[in-house]
């Protein structure tokens, strides 16, 4: 019983364990598909719809996020075509241009090519990707937190607001929170934002990146597997 | 608290799925889902209490602070708004100094605006404690609700 | 009621049944539709069994409140006796008037008569009101005949024999076939095959497979689906059925949205009385098939009209969609194969049984067969349920159904399609309703609400008015959706309020595209259709806007002002005394004026003048 499937990533075929994503794949061969919602051990989520690929099924191109897409035998995906490349850095600039006080995302902004935000800044201290929910509930099983209401006035909070005993104050929630870790230059003044982009240098322009993985500094920022191993 | 919930919980319990028909029944009982009733409703039905919480949050037709005496359903489906409804939204929140899906500190009125009744040839269409007003227009809605406000005065001094 | 037993018994009864329909009574049917309720029928329908029981004429005259008819403007509405006289706008005070003409062989009453405002002359059969004349009804037709609360009535028309067919005659496959054969498209939105959808569940590995009817209509406009299930809802139970046999499901359920709570009632009871009939239930008609129906509401949130989310709903959680790289009918409610489909397709499954699926592929364009339900309504005359045979052109619903714009204003636009759609100029109002048309042009048939716009619609404020609404049904967990829709928002309400820069448009085309490719369900997939669409077909508004700071429409309300025309003027103080701000001076008899910096635009005044002196500029 075979307890593989071959897929196809840009044109290379890898190997991944059946039942796998199709991140899970890619990250295992060191093709970069920028991720931020995603923790590996961690139920996934697709709520950041940055690593979203092309699918392609009969000839017809379906885009879906790559840590919710299960690998199957013969898939063939394209994680860095020009269409993916330019969705990913429109949503990028979405997330630098709502939460830009956060180390992470202006990594991933960078790293997703966005150059300009056309956007006035906003300063929110979460852009829900789910981490803190997610850990919660999946590993230490807790459900102390968890989304509440819909559409803009979604938030993480508490049931009633209110810290309920059966939370473990494991603080697992707050290590993993992508608006830990501040810009490099410091915490942005609200009516001050700005888009950073000072990693650019030392990675590759986009249009030249094979996706293919260069360990940038910029993985640290958001814990980009890569980097722990 | 369980002594009320009881003939609601009752054939219900440790059967998740049906944890928004309790929901409905609770809130058409009391007006309203208080925290009491949401702990014991997390217990009774086995579901963890995060997610009571969150399904109360989530849905338009629950909610924890109890509804107004009276409730005015303001229709903002596309019908109702080329005939000019978001005008008499902005009215009735101006008249009664109340936020959207809010209720009235003194418990009388609560304005909700919802979309589409599903009677979108008499829009604009404004409903009061289920009865249904149309062609509303803002005079109209200014006599409507300041009839309204003399009848809980007088029902308050009586 | 008794237990039917099998085909035959089933057809003995319904011959029984339409026997006792025909008992040379007066008929006298009132429309228990949406609109009509609004208007207070049911207060009709007491007063004439009121006055029937006064009378002792129970012998004479028979009453019944039907399903929806469709012609909501001009309810409530009464037809009386075989020919069908058509009286409108009837009230109370009618009925013992009403009643003495029945009852005394004929007459017609002239002031409850339809006037045809394109002839001015009145009209006395329902067949000849032009509203239902351009119209195909089919189940809007089964509406006028049956009262929702009498399953004897569905019976008597016919009723379940399509699944008697069925269970006696026709494998699983051969349903499947016939399905597929007649072309039935979804009609709920997204118009996929039903009977490929039907093929995929059956095939799906699993013992346990679910069949589930959404009525979770939350298209702000439109209410067809609310017509079908309140005003005959054994139609659909009895669609629900087959496809279960079909499928091999042996529950089902019904998701009714929760601001349809007379919906939920009527579904309720139908479903207790199929039971009571052994329709629903063990052994059906003697064929060993199970299968039984459970009502269940929603709780007010539009997104849980998208199939993953209904599903997700139903196990009693928040409605958040799922993405479907695993299709519902392959793993859907409980993870096991689900099929979802709309109440109106639900509906439509039994006439094609019964006649065929080439009878139903006869009617409509090559690709969109059979005929579709539109809630008209908006700035047309006429405003209701239509039901129409894809290919009927968007003019004819609009001008020959729709009887035309309202006080002669010029119509500019129709929307269809609901949040989701788009927005048609009325230059292309020749193109047909059809799916793969629509959809081409950057609209969609959608559910099937069709709103017409005239002059008075600024076409930015719709895209506006419909990006508010997603912004607050969004469930919000993906960020195209969320953060792109309220960016959207953003910059399409600055633009209302004189702020846009022409460098607006490119970006919200690039963001609309970009919200449509990387969203994680329909919801976000569709939401910038109806910007995209307004900015491809009304471009010249946009332009106003941004670079003349001028609202065409007269609708936004930071680029409009209110003025008092001396002219017309008379001092009566009428608007003063209305004006909430205390934005009007003037003394008695002298020309009135406005002081635009108090003024919010709140239109109370525009209603109290008696004189039509107050303009928008």
């Amino acid at each position: 019983m075979n307890q593989y499937v071959t897929l196809t990533i840009d044109g290379s075929k890898v190997s991944t364990p059946k039942g796998s994503s199709v991140l899970d794949a890619a990250l295992r061969y060191g093709i970069c598909i920028p991720h931020l919602c995603y923790l590996p051990t961690i139920s996934e989520s697709g709520a950041c719809r940055i690593c979203i690929v092309e699918n392609i099924v009969n000839g017809e191109s379906i885009i879906t996020s790559s840590c919710t897409l299960v690998a199957k035998e013969g898939m063939v995906i394209r994680a860095n075509s020009e269409k993916i490349r330019k969705l990913r850095k429109n949503i990028a600039e979405l997330l630098v241009a709502q939460a830009p006080n956060s180390r992470a995302i202006q990594d991933i902004a960078v790293k997703c090519g966005v150059r300009e935000v056309r956007y006035p800044f906003r300063h929110d201290d979460c852009i829900l990707c789910g981490r803190c929910v997610r850990v919660c509930q999946d590993l230490y099983q807790a459900r102390a937190i968890g989304f509440i209401g819909r559409g803009s006035q979604r938030y993480v909070g508490f049931p009633f607001d209110e810290r309920p005993d059966f939370c473990k104050r494991c603080w697992a929630c707050i290590d993993l929170c992508l608006m830990k870790e501040t810009p490099c230059d410091g915490p942005m003044e609200i009516g001050q934002e700005y888009l950073c982009g000072k990693c650019e240098s030392t990675t590759m322009a986009p249009q030249f990146d094979s996706g293919d993985c260069i360990r940038c500094e910029m993985g640290k920022g958001f814990g980009c597997t890569r980097h722990n191993m | 608290m369980l002594t009320t919930l009881a003939p609601i919980l009752e054939g219900r319990r440790s059967q998740p799925h049906l944890l928004i028909e309790v929901l409905h029944d609770i809130q058409k009982d009391f007006g309203g889902i208080s925290p009491d009733a949401i702990k014991a409703v997390s217990t009774e039905l086995g579901v963890p209490l995060m997610e009571v919480y969150r399904v109360v949050k989530f849905y338009k037709a629950f909610t924890i602070v109890p509804k107004g005496k009276n409730v005015l359903t303001l229709c903002m489906g596309t019908a109702c708004h080329v005939r000019g409804s978001n005008p008499l939204l902005e009215l009735a929140l101006e008249l009664l100094d109340v936020q959207s899906g809010e209720t009235t500190p003194d418990g009388l009125f609560t304005v909700e605006a919802v979309n589409c009744v599903g009677a979108c040839a008499l829009a604009p269409v404004v409903i009061h404690n289920g009865i249904y007003y149309p062609h509303m227009t803002p005079a109209k809605l200014q006599d409507l609700i300041k009839q309204l406000q003399e009848e809980s005065q007088e029902a308050k001094d009586a | 009621m008794h237990r039917i037993t099998s085909p035959e018994n089933l057809e003995s009864v319904s011959r029984r049944l339409a026997a006792e329909r025909d008992d040379g009574k007066v008929l006298l049917t009132v429309c228990g539709g949406p609109g009509c309720q609004a208007s207070r029928c049911h207060d009709v329908a007491s007063e004439v069994r009121k006055q029937v029981k006064d009378r002792e004429i129970e012998g004479k005259v028979r009453l019944r409140v039907t399903g929806c008819h469709g012609f909501c403007e001009q309810g409530p509405i009464m037809l009386v006796g075989p020919e069908k006289i058509f009286y409108c706008h009837v009230k109370p005070e009618d009925v013992g008037e009403i009643l003495h003409h029945s009852v005394n062989g004929g007459g017609v009453i002239e002031r409850l008569l339809y006037t045809d405002p394109s002839t001015g002359k009145t009209v006395i059969h329902e067949a000849d009101v032009p509203f239902y004349q351009a119209q195909t009804p089919d189940l809007l037709l089964q509406n006028r005949q049956v009262d929702p609360l009498s399953i004897e009535d569905y019976l008597a028309i016919g009723g379940y024999s399509a699944l008697a067919k069925v269970l006696s005659d026709m494998e699983p496959e051969k349903v499947i076939q016939e399905v597929t054969a007649s072309g039935l498209r979804g009609l709920g939105g997204a118009g996929f095959p039903t009977g490929r959808k039907w093929a995929a569940c059956r095939a799906a590995y699993g013992e346990e497979k679910y069949v589930v009817c959404n009525a979770d209509e939350g298209d702000p406009g439109a209410f067809m689906d609310r017509g079908i299930l309140e005003g005959n809802p054994h139609a659909v139970i009895e669609g629900m059925i087959i496809g279960a046999w079909a499928i091999g499901a042996r529950e089902g359920y019904i998701y009714v949205r929760n601001e349809y709570p007379i919906a939920v009632e009527h579904a309720r009871i139908a479903v207790n009385q199929a039971r009571e009939y052994g329709l629903l239930g063990d052994n059906l008609l003697g064929s060993g098939m199970e299968f039984d129906i459970q009502i269940s509401r929603g709780a007010g949130a539009f997104v849980c009209g998208e199939s993953t989310a209904l599903m997700v709903s139903l196990e009693g959680k928040t409605g958040e969609p799922r993405p479907k790289d695993v299709e519902p009918v392959e793993r859907g409610l409980w993870n096991k194969p689900t099929t979802v489909n709309n109440v109106e397709t639900w509906a439509n499954v039994p006439s094609i049984i019964k006649n065929g699926a080439s009878w139903f592929g006869g009617i409509g364009t090559e690709k969109s067969k059979g005929t579709k339900i539109l809630a008209l309504t908006g700035q047309v005359r006429n405003t209701g349920l239509v039901e129409v045979a894809f290919g009927t052109t968007i003019r004819t619903i609009v001008e020959d159904i729709g009887g035309g714009g309202l006080d002669g204003k010029k119509i500019k636009a129709v929307q269809t399609g609901g949040p989701s759609g788009g927005c048609l100029p009325e230059s292309m109002f020749d193109l047909p309703i059809d799916f793969d048309v629509l959809q081409e042009k950057g609209s969609m048939v959608g559910s099937g609400g069709l709103v017409v716009m005239d002059e008075d619609a600024c076409m930015v404020d719709v895209a506006k008015y419909f990006l508010e609404f997603l912004q607050d049904e969004s469930c919000g967990k993906c960020v195209p959706c969320r953060m792109g829709v309220s960016r959207l928002l953003e910059i399409v309400t600055a633009i209302t309020e004189g702020k846009g820069k022409p460098e607006h448009i490119p970006l919200l085309k690039d963001l609309g595209e970009t919200v449509t490719e990387a969203s994680l369900c329909g919801l976000g997939k569709t939401a910038p259709n109806p910007v995209l669409s307004t900015l491809n077909y009304f471009m010249n508004e946009y332009e106003a806007h941004i670079n003349e700071k001028r609202c065409p429409a007269g609708v936004c309300k930071a680029l409009i002002h209110y003025y008092i025309d001396p002219e017309k003027c008379d001092g009566c103080m009428a608007c003063l005394n209305v004006c909430p701000n205390g934005a009007i001076y003037g003394e008695k008899k002298q020309v009135h004026t406005i002081d635009t910096q108090l003024c919010d635009k709140c239109g109370i005044c525009l209603t109290a003048c008696g004189r039509g002196a107050i303009a928008v500029q």
